[in-house]
């Protein structure tokens, strides 16, 4: 009896597959590549507003390195330009998915290389609303994803997470567009079920071939705040050596930096 | 003229009841509409600068009020710090966080899951299981389950919840990496896990003292609430949640707005018990006076429909019922009830000379209207006097008990005689006797005639003594001791007082006022200042190495100053292009050479190898390439990595002297905000250190603390770790950073903790305002005031930098801002109404010395009792405050009557010789019943769990003595020591009345 059950859920996947519609695995699967892998390798500088619902606007300006060094493994570098006082300060993150990611922190100012012990990904990302998980990328594994609703132009795939006491979220919904696989909005949803939070890709153009966001927003619904990032000069396969995603180049930032 | 009114009432008792039921239904309909308020900020106007002020630091710095939760554990070894206590912590922060309502808009609360245990949720129902308490909230409109606002919101603000579970700690972790996470990341499995966070909780600055009790003993929860109205929700909430807790673990639970909030809740039910129990004692001992139900029913009526009338249109006309006007109800009582008992007392000890009700009580009415409107209207002064005090629930209050006794006066002027026509029938009247002198004397009139021959024998002993009370009193007036702490409003062994006492014992304080220090908006930079700094940078850093290019530059600032010269900002900008210029000539060759040595795979590499690629490169002067190979040999570095960051460090001694670097040091130094500058920062901690010597001080917290450890931790070098250069002790880095950028870096690190944010209640995110959250010990205005004073001389005595300004806001600040108004509010409303009332008496008695005279008593009363106050060192707060109201309209009664009849009978006597025996008798009794009715009447107060009920009642009694004594001795003496000028030419008697009691009586 489960023998012939399991045979027919097989068979029933591979209808809808061959009917042209591709399973939620694979929607993530192309969104997360589209979002976060574009090209072997990748450079941006964003301009980073972080507005706390006051009216009281900060700014920051850095350039962002990212490398893909593995199936799924990446490295990012990213350097301070503005303001003032944190200019040239740098993070480096090496994204191991299904493991703790390594990264360091460079404070020219103290003349000092720190490492930043594992921990928490959804902390705030330099005090913007944006968390470390928003740059780099959630895993994949980590939540159950449902793909709940198909429009013309996008997919909406509901995610919940595996291990809930981890998260501050009960769940989030994608709405990931058709023709690109760029997610284009998230929506998080608190324990208790409410609204609170909102990731979106503003503007997206063609950048050497690839799809790429070139503003994105992260709206705190329940303060009011929110976060601005403005890319530009972004290219891709600039031909990045995985030495630069190393301690020595966060005291003397590599060339693509600057 | 007179009997106008009392005539109507007469002919028409119908159309009176009608009225006044009329009257009384319509206002006692707004009841419902009733809206209580219990925050003593109200005290102050709402457009009040300083609440205004509150009001904006705590918008800036996302501040809210703080329901604070203290758990103490003195039982367990490691104090607090034990698996099972930190567990149930744990939960208590879950179960907070998780609060939403139900659909059926029940308490829906989640105990997280932990360990085996599954998470759980429950139900709850804070509504008291006892009947009389459950009425009360439905007569009072209190709804225990109130936790969440319209939008169904949970009342505690969760994401500022400080509790172990959710405050962000720095801590160092394996191979010298930086730890980013929450105090109390998951709760405890083992002791030594629990000893853990109590050494993480101790070294940190931020919660030392404030979330954890130095001695380990006690944690605190700061819970934060979208409005100070939900805190004893709140705190029933957290009671509930922690019923079952071991009593090895006591919660107790604080903070202004619980105190505030319970007494608002414990005062409806003072209203509730209180005012009747009040109005009972009063009817008994009428009773007792005068052992005639159907004379003291009427007079319980007028005071009932007093207060219904009173409170009736307090509510209708939209005002909020306030712990001042909340006693409305016990200060119209007595005052009420005394015309009426005049009248009825008259009107009984008469009738049998008229035999007929309406003549008597026109005789009566004729007889008593010009002493009881006077009573009536100064009482209506003292009270209306309030009404220009600057603080509007004392206005309120004033306003509403001068109509209430003006009420009080209409309604004996009209519905005691309708009574007497309706309701007291004329045979019940028909056997009266005339009381009095007919009767023999009891102890009370016995007693009283021998006060009266005292007074007149000894009234030079009477004058000295009392001379010699009021020099005692000016001196117990100068002790006065201005002080309030709604805390204190709570009887010693009330919860709150309890939990006051053990938190303030085992914290820096549970009195939070925030001390902010601002930057004034732009100060404007001079260019030349700047121009001449950028001088001098460069030629200390630069003049050795670089003479020529130096000299070339100090010749470009001169040059742009003429240009640039009106805007110190142009002036840098303008210099970046000529400094760059100036960089890429001099250390180009060198950033070229570190970048390729940058890049090279420093395995393998040895020296000849990297001669060979530095020699390929293009653009780079062979002198510099000399200079870094002699450099090599010096240092005389091993192969590979080791020889790659050699050559870089050699070059970095070139690259990092360059001209736009010192421009941009400039810059932040000039225009970095106030609190990234080193010496700002230092200043606060210096003012920091000076409070915490400051014995009022527990604590002060501020954005300098976040900062040192930040810096510690992140300098932090594991003992034995391979350091590059000889490392300072770890210690010396828990300060404040030396430049700006430092600074600046450090505190990036804090805006990116876990928990968003959290730096910015410290500072504002533009850095040019810092909030110093500082702890008291105790919440007495002297205290607060004591601290503010110590924080002015500070600053006096040590100029801030950056002409920094300071203020406070805090709710213990607002309170001593209230006070002050309260006492100068009161002191000019005092004497105002002594001014109106003496002008009165003046017009009444149509003698200024028979005006100056009746004030004495009141006068010497006021002055015993705030004598009296100062001498044992009882806070003159605001219920001691109100009471000069009270007896300036009590005891001006008392003077009024005396001297109006002492001046009839010395005109029937002839001298005030043979009128003094009289006085004592009737006049005098009158009086004693009087002031014994209202003394003994408000002791129920006295049981009351409320201080300020407490001193009310207390000092009615007192007043009410000194008072009687003061009237009945001191006028006494007096009108025999002035005889001769109160009444001269007073041989003849006067012509009898036909209402000559005295010859009635004896018929």
């Amino acid at each position: 009896m489960f023998k012939r059950l399991a045979g027919f859920m097989v068979l029933f996947h591979a209808l809808t597959a061959w009917a042209g519609e591709p399973d939620v695995t694979e929607i993530i699967e192309k969104a997360n590549r589209a979002a976060y892998y574009a090209g072997k390798d990748g450079r941006a500088d964003v301009a980073m507003k972080i507005d706390d619902g006051k009216g009281n606007i900060r700014e920051r300006a850095f350039t962002i390195l990212r490398l893909n060094t593995g199936e799924v493994d990446q490295r990012f570098y990213v350097y301070f330009k503005a303001p003032a006082d944190v200019r040239k300060m740098a993070y480096l993150v090496w994204k191991n998915p299904g493991r703790e990611d390594d990264r360091w922190l460079w404070l020219p100012a103290l003349n000092l290389v720190k490492r930043i012990a594992p921990g928490d990904k959804r902390t705030s990302f330099v005090g913007s609303d944006f968390v470390y998980e928003d740059v780099s990328g959630r895993d994949l594994a980590a939540d159950h994803h449902e793909l709940v609703e198909t429009t013309d132009t996008q997919y909406v795939v509901e995610n919940t997470p595996k291990k809930p006491d981890e998260v501050e979220f009960s769940s989030y919904k994608v709405w990931i567009d058709k023709d690109t696989f760029l997610p284009r909005k998230a929506e998080y949803r608190d324990k208790s079920g409410k609204l609170y939070r909102r990731v979106e890709a503003l503007a997206v153009t063609d950048v050497d071939g690839y799809p790429t966001v070139t503003e994105s927003r992260v709206q705190d619904l329940v303060t009011g705040g929110s976060t601005l990032n403005a890319f530009s000069n972004i290219s891709y396969d600039l031909g990045l050596v995985d030495k630069i995603f190393t301690e020595r180049f966060l005291r003397r930032p590599p060339r693509e930096i600057r | 003229m007179k009997t106008l009114l009392t005539d109507f009432s007469l002919k028409h008792p119908w159309w009176i009841f009608s009225l006044v039921l009329l009257a009384t239904a319509g206002l006692a309909l707004q009841f419902p509409k009733v809206h209580f308020d219990n925050d003593p900020e109200n005290m102050l106007r709402a457009d009040e600068p300083i609440r205004l002020y509150h009001h904006e630091v705590k918008e800036r710095f996302s501040l809210y009020d703080f329901v604070i939760v203290g758990i103490v554990n003195e039982d367990h070894e490691d104090g607090i710090f034990n698996v099972e206590t930190l567990g149930r912590i744990d939960d208590l922060t879950g179960q907070l966080l998780s609060l939403e309502p139900t659909d059926r808009g029940e308490i829906r609360v989640t105990t997280p899951s932990r360990g085996d245990r599954a998470a759980q949720t429950a139900t709850l129902d804070l509504n008291p299981s006892d009947l009389f308490h459950r009425l009360l909230n439905v007569a009072f409109r209190h709804n225990p389950n109130r936790l969440f606002d319209e939008e169904g919101h949970s009342a505690i603000v969760g994401r500022e919840l400080i509790a172990p579970g959710v405050v962000d700690n720095l801590k160092q972790a394996e191979l010298g990496a930086l730890k980013l996470e929450y105090l109390m990341e998951r709760p405890p499995r083992t002791r030594a896990e629990a000893l853990t966070i109590r050494d993480d909780a101790m070294g940190n600055p931020l919660y030392r003292g404030t979330l954890v009790s130095e001695d380990g003993m006690a944690i605190c929860l700061y819970i934060p609430i979208s409005e100070k109205t939900f805190s004893y929700n709140v705190a029933n909430l957290v009671e509930t949640l922690t019923a079952d807790w071991p009593a090895s673990d006591q919660v107790h639970i604080t903070g202004l707005p619980v105190a505030e909030d319970t007494f608002g809740v414990e005062m409806l039910v003072q209203m509730a018990t209180s005012a009747p129990m009040a109005g009972l004692a009063i009817f008994l001992l009428l009773l007792l006076f005068f052992r005639r139900l159907s004379l003291i029913i009427a007079p319980m009526v007028v005071a009932v429909i007093s207060i219904v009338c009173t409170m009736g249109l307090l509510i209708g006309l939209g005002f909020d019922v306030h712990i001042m006007s909340s006693m409305i109800a016990i200060f119209l009582m007595p005052i009420a009830v005394a015309d009426s008992v005049h009248i009825l007392s008259e009107f009984f000890d008469t009738y049998h000379r008229f035999q007929d009700k309406a003549k008597t009580v026109r005789s009566v009415v004729g007889h008593l209207f010009m002493p009881m409107l006077y009573t009536s209207l100064t009482t209506m002064a003292g009270f209306g006097s309030l009404a220009f005090t600057p603080i509007p629930p004392v206005r309120v209050f004033g306003a509403h008990v001068a109509f209430g006794v003006g009420l009080a006066w209409l309604l004996t002027m009209t519905l005691i005689p309708a009574y007497i026509m309706v309701f007291v029938p004329a045979k019940s009247l028909a056997n009266l006797q005339p009381t009095g002198l007919a009767h023999a004397p009891g102890p009370m009139a016995r007693f009283l005639e021998r006060f009266g021959r005292i007074s007149y024998r000894h009234w030079k002993g009477i004058l000295t003594a009392t001379a010699l009370l009021l020099a005692v009193a000016a001196f117990g007036i100068s002790r006065i001791n201005v002080n309030d702490n709604p805390v204190k409003w709570f009887t010693e062994d009330h919860a709150i007082r309890t939990a006051d006492r053990v938190l303030n014992h085992h914290f820096g304080g549970t009195y939070t006022a925030y001390l902010t220090l601002t930057a004034p908006e732009s100060s404007q930079v001079n260019a030349e200042t700047v121009a001449a700094d950028v001088t001098e940078r460069i030629r200390d850093r630069l003049s050795l190495i670089f003479p020529d290019a130096v000299g070339q530059f100090l010749g470009d600032i001169q040059a742009t100053l003429r240009t640039h010269g009106h805007d110190a900002s142009a002036l840098l900008d303008a210099l970046g292009p000529k400094a760059a210029a100036i960089d890429a000539q001099l250390a180009g060759g060198w950033d070229l050479l570190a970048d390729e040595i940058n890049y090279l795979d420093p395995e393998g590499l040895d020296r000849s190898g990297l001669k060979r690629v530095v020699a390929g490169l293009t653009g780079v002067d062979p002198a510099i390439t000399a200079t870094l190979f002699s450099e090599i040999e010096r240092v005389d570095p091993a192969e590979g990595a080791d020889l790659q960051d050699t050559a870089l460090e050699i070059c970095d001694t070139f690259t990092e002297r360059r001209f736009s670097q010192v421009l941009a040091e400039c810059r932040t130094a000039w225009f970095a905000p106030a609190f990234k500058r080193p010496e700002v920062l230092r200043y606060v901690e210096d003012l920091q250190r000076h409070l915490a010597e400051h014995p009022l001080v527990g604590k002060t917290t501020s954005a300098v603390d976040a900062l040192k450890k930040a810096s510690f931790e992140l300098n932090y070098r594991q003992p034995g770790a391979e350091a590059p250069h000889p490392a300072p002790a770890n210690e010396t880095y828990f300060a404040v950073p030396n430049t700006v950028e430092a600074v600046g870096q450090v505190f990036t690190q804090l805006e990116g903790m876990k928990k968003k944010d959290s730096l910015f209640h410290l500072v504002t995110r533009d850095y040019r305002m810092a909030n110093l959250w500082v702890q008291l010990k105790s919440g007495d205005n002297q205290d607060m005031e004591a601290v503010v004073t110590a924080v002015a001389d500070y600053m006096a005595a040590h100029p801030a930098p950056d002409g920094l300004v300071s203020d406070w806001a805090g709710l213990t600040y607002l309170n001593v801002v209230w006070q002050e108004k309260m006492v100068n509010g009161m002191m000019t409303s005092l004497a105002s109404s002594f001014v109106v009332v003496l002008l009165m008496m003046i017009v009444l008695f149509r003698s200024p010395l028979f005006g100056l005279l009746s004030m004495i008593p009141l006068t010497v009363t006021i002055s015993l009792i705030y004598g009296l106050i100062g001498l044992v060192g009882k806070d003159y707060d605001m219920p001691v405050a109100v009471l000069s109201a009270l007896t300036l309209g009590l005891s001006i009664d008392f003077a009024i009557h005396f001297l109006q009849r002492g001046r009839e009978m010395t005109r029937q006597r002839g001298s005030w010789k043979a009128a003094v025996a009289e006085m004592f008798r009737e006049p005098a009794t009158a009086i004693s019943r009087n002031a014994v009715t209202i003394s003994i009447g408000f002791t129920p107060l006295l049981f009351a769990p409320l201080v300020p009920y407490r001193t009310v009642g207390f000092f009615l009694a007192t007043i009410m003595a000194v008072s009687w004594v003061a009237t009945l001795f001191i006028l006494a003496a007096l009108s025999r020591g002035l005889e001769r000028w109160l009444y001269p030419a007073q041989n003849v008697p006067a012509e009898p009345e036909p209402s000559n009691r005295k010859e009635k009586c004896h018929v």
